[in-house]
């Protein structure tokens, strides 16, 4: 089985600022780390190739150092991988990035799934994964929290939703978004470390995945952000139980079941 | 462990390379000389398991890929319960082959990242969490007669909940006892060699003269600005307890490690 995990290095803080001329995330002095999302995303196609054989596909778009994560996705197992890096590619949205990375795969070829964690956790759109099968014309399924059964042509996926889950059969090529219940990443080990640092990762342009230049970047991308705001902060109150320490466990419980979180 | 006692054998830790580095060969380079120097020093080099749920590259798998030699009596691995069952496997597996010996069994800090054993991974059917207990006794009944294993004990928790967990520590198959850092004659302490006057203990001396950083272990607020001095509680600790080993938390290498070899002298 031939797959491609599609991974996005995103900043690794949670107080990520926002430039308010360009509604995008001040990428300058963090520190970047692989989308914990896609390490899910990884880690599932490493156990599929070890069931079934075939070889796992890194593929990125982003600044050079993305080539960073591709690294720690080969680290972990993922077989070899791809950049896309060129400023053409800059301010593409979901739309755009999906365009890009589907003919990445085309020209990849032969791939028989692609594999995408649910959502970057700087975006959160979780329209990737989707805007790729549908660029490629490919089956999807989202959301998937287990891969159950899979064969040459066919993979069989259990996928979550809010009322409980579907059993999806789809015929191959596929795409699947993956969600954190899938698996267990491994951890980088240093020998798949310092393996990782002696790859060569391929850097590749528009030009030589035939991308048409109107439909990436800003001018390829339909969405515009309008405005971008910080969540409301929350409106928490903290509470001093005293007492034994029985009559505090009672107390917490109480407060806890009006709360309805018991 | 007694040998360490009666021949004066500090357990120095050592932290292995965090995964997140961006200067991994220094790390590696900086790994090497700290290991060496505790070697060469007949010391015993104690390493971390994932120290406050920061991932690390495990100790036992840089000592394999920097062909570093084990003297069986001079390495320590710290093994927590934040593991799949087949990495906790790999770990001891590469234990036994490079000949490392001492393993400190802790319950230790997770994070998001880590992975935990649960029950069924080690056997267990009567509790709800593994701790150290559960691996342990894991350990001691997958690996018979290949480790000598200690575990911690902590004089900061309630001393009857303390008690009762080292009671189930022992029965599990402990052979050592490593404290929390004291930095002064500690009464908890003094129970515990009262209660188990058999088994070697090492007193954990903290050598950093940040003793702030102390706080969330001892579980109160320790000021910035309070004056510590390392080597002279170093000094103490062993007026206080010459009959227990030493372990040497955040020692420093550069600053530090010269002097401590005529710390530890017999009165």
């Amino acid at each position: 089985m031939k797959i491609v995990v599609c991974i996005k290095q995103v900043p690794a803080t949670n107080d990520a600022k926002i430039d308010p001329e360009t509604k995008r995330i001040i990428r300058e002095g963090l520190k970047a780390i692989l989308n914990p999302f896609d390490t899910y995303a990884v880690e599932e196609a490493v156990q599929l190739r070890e069931r079934f054989g075939g070889e796992v596909i890194v593929l990125s778009m982003g600044p050079e150092k993305a080539a960073l994560s591709i690294r720690e996705a080969v680290s972990v197992g993922a077989d070899r991988g791809v950049l896309l890096s060129d400023r053409a590619f800059g301010g593409s949205d979901t739309w755009a990035t999906s365009y890009a990375l589907a003919n990445a795969i085309r020209k990849i070829g032969d791939v028989d799934l692609v594999i995408c964690g649910k959502q970057a956790v700087d975006g959160d759109t979780a329209q990737v994964g989707p805007g790729i099968a549908a660029h490629l014309d490919w089956k999807q399924a989202t959301y998937v929290m287990a891969v159950e059964d899979a064969s040459d042509d066919s993979i069989v996926v259990k996928r979550m939703h809010e009322d409980g889950y579907d059993i999806c059969e789809l015929k191959l090529p596929a795409v699947v978004t993956v969600v954190k219940d899938i698996n267990t990443p491994r951890i980088p080990t240093l020998r798949g470390r310092l393996a990782s640092e002696k790859i060569e990762v391929p850097v590749w342009k528009p030009a030589d995945i035939g991308a048409d230049l109107s439909k990436i970047g800003l001018d390829g991308s339909p969405t515009r952000v309008v405005r971008t705001a910080p969540p409301p902060p929350r409106n928490t109150v903290t509470k001093k139980i005293s007492g034994t320490s029985a009559e505090c466990a009672d107390a917490l419980i109480k407060e806890l079941r009006l709360r309805s979180i018991l | 462990m007694r040998h360490h006692i009666e021949n004066r054998i500090y357990h120095v830790e050592i932290l292995p390379p965090k995964q997140d580095t961006e200067k991994l060969h220094e790390d590696l380079e900086l790994f090497t000389t700290k290991y060496n120097r505790v070697k060469e020093s007949g010391y015993c080099a104690c390493i971390t398991d994932n120290a406050m749920g920061l991932l690390a590259f495990q100790g036992p798998e840089v000592i394999e890929e920097l062909c570093l030699k084990v003297e069986p009596s001079q390495v320590m691995i710290h093994l927590n319960t934040f593991h799949t069952k087949a990495n906790l496997h790999e770990i001891l597996d590469t234990c036994v082959a490079q000949g490392i010996k001492y393993l400190l069994i802790i319950t230790g800090d997770g994070s998001d990242r880590l992975p935990k054993l649960t029950p069924a991974d080690v056997g267990a059917t009567d509790v709800q969490s593994v701790t150290s207990v559960e691996l342990l006794r894991y350990i001691a009944k997958q690996y018979p007669g290949k480790f000598t294993m200690g575990v911690a004990f902590n004089p900061y928790e309630p001393q009857e909940h303390e008690f009762a967990k080292m009671e189930r520590k022992m029965a599990a198959g402990a052979e050592f006892v490593v404290t929390q850092p004291i930095i002064e004659k500690n009464a908890i302490v003094d129970e515990l060699l009262r209660k188990y006057p058999d088994v070697p203990v090492i007193i954990e001396a903290w050598m950093s003269k940040k003793l702030y950083l102390l706080s969330d272990a001892v579980g109160y607020e320790i000021p910035e600005d309070t004056e510590f001095d390392p080597i002279e509680t170093l000094k103490q600790i062993h007026r206080d307890y010459p009959d227990c080993g030493v372990y040497l938390s955040l020692l420093g290498f550069k600053t530090q490690y010269h002097l401590i070899s005529d710390t530890w002298v017999r009165e």
